[in-house]
């Protein structure tokens, strides 16, 4: 009977987080079938160690991050494909330099977007937007899927990926500048930018 | 509005330090009641910062609407399966 009101509760908690569950771990693997097979292989494992879930409330990112270790351990090994990293020209993890990019570009894109704040959303399509999410170094996509998109904080956030507060900060802001710049770069590729701000974003 | 607090006497920061705010604000995690009340009466005198603000506001909006994932009914239904023989 007590087996069967876990197995419910369990269940319940499952699916009432399953769609953030599928698209962290979509966002991982960048595949589909991937994504199903790593959150059926996370799903498992926590039933499994159900016992070391001290505090319910904190289901959420409990099974996070037995999702995270699930890809790590198994998932990222057997990665066929090679992970193209294309940003790394931005430099260290140092607070300065970041302070500085934080500053610089969106003077940029608040060059581009003018007064109306929407202009961008209104070119950019939403697979723009995940191809740079993809291409995002693996360390910062998951951070701003977990905060940005699945909506945790970062306290959550840092106990899925098994690093401290500070760091999902640090990684908050180094991942929404990578973003912005790979969506400047990609909007002047695309020929989205008046010609007065094509020299803005280069460096 | 009567908040409690004379605005007037609020420490105006600097462009730099509310950049460094500004994320941790939009993800809800500036708690300390004097910082959040230093970061926002910055903005209501910086227009620069405002702008950014939205322009923060509206791109985070743009990667949580177009990122979001729905799962695929035929996981729902091998986690169900998975579930009832566990």
């Amino acid at each position: 009977m007590v087996q069967e009101e876990a197995k419910a509760w369990f269940s319940r908690n499952v699916e009432g987080c399953l769609d953030g569950l599928y698209g962290v771990a979509y966002r991982l693997t960048r595949n589909g079938a991937d994504a199903e097979d790593l959150v059926a292989e996370a799903v498992a494992k926590a039933w499994a160690s159900l016992a070391t879930l001290q505090d319910r409330s904190r289901f959420k990112p409990w099974l996070f991050r037995i999702l995270n270790n699930c890809y790590i351990s198994d998932y990222r090994k057997k990665a066929v494909r090679p992970i193209q990293y294309g940003y790394d020209e931005l430099g260290s993890d140092d607070e300065e330099d970041l302070t500085e990019l934080l500053i610089r570009l969106p003077d940029d894109f608040l060059g581009w977007w003018g007064s109306p704040e929407h202009e961008l959303a209104n070119r950019l399509m939403a697979a723009d937007i995940v191809t740079a999410i993809e291409r995002l170094p693996e360390a910062y996509r998951v951070t701003v899927v977990l905060v940005n998109v699945e909506g945790l904080s970062y306290d959550e956030a840092a106990e899925v990926l098994g690093v401290p507060p500070g760091t999902v900060r640090s990684r908050m802001k180094r991942g929404r500048t990578l973003l912005q710049k790979a969506l400047w770069e990609h909007a002047r590729e695309a020929g989205l930018i008046g010609d007065e701000h094509r020299e803005a974003g280069t460096t | 509005m009567n908040g409690g607090s004379d605005n007037q006497n609020i420490d105006d920061i600097g462009c730099i330090e509310a950049i460094n705010d500004l994320y941790a604000y939009l993800d809800g995690e500036l708690t300390d009641p004097e910082t959040v009340a230093k970061f926002e009466h910055h903005l209501e005198h910086c227009a620069a910062c405002y702008s950014r603000i939205e322009l923060e506001t509206a791109l985070g909006r743009l990667i949580r609407d177009s990122a979001e994932e729905n799962a695929p009914v035929r996981l729902q239904r091998r986690l169900r399966k998975l579930i009832d023989d566990l």
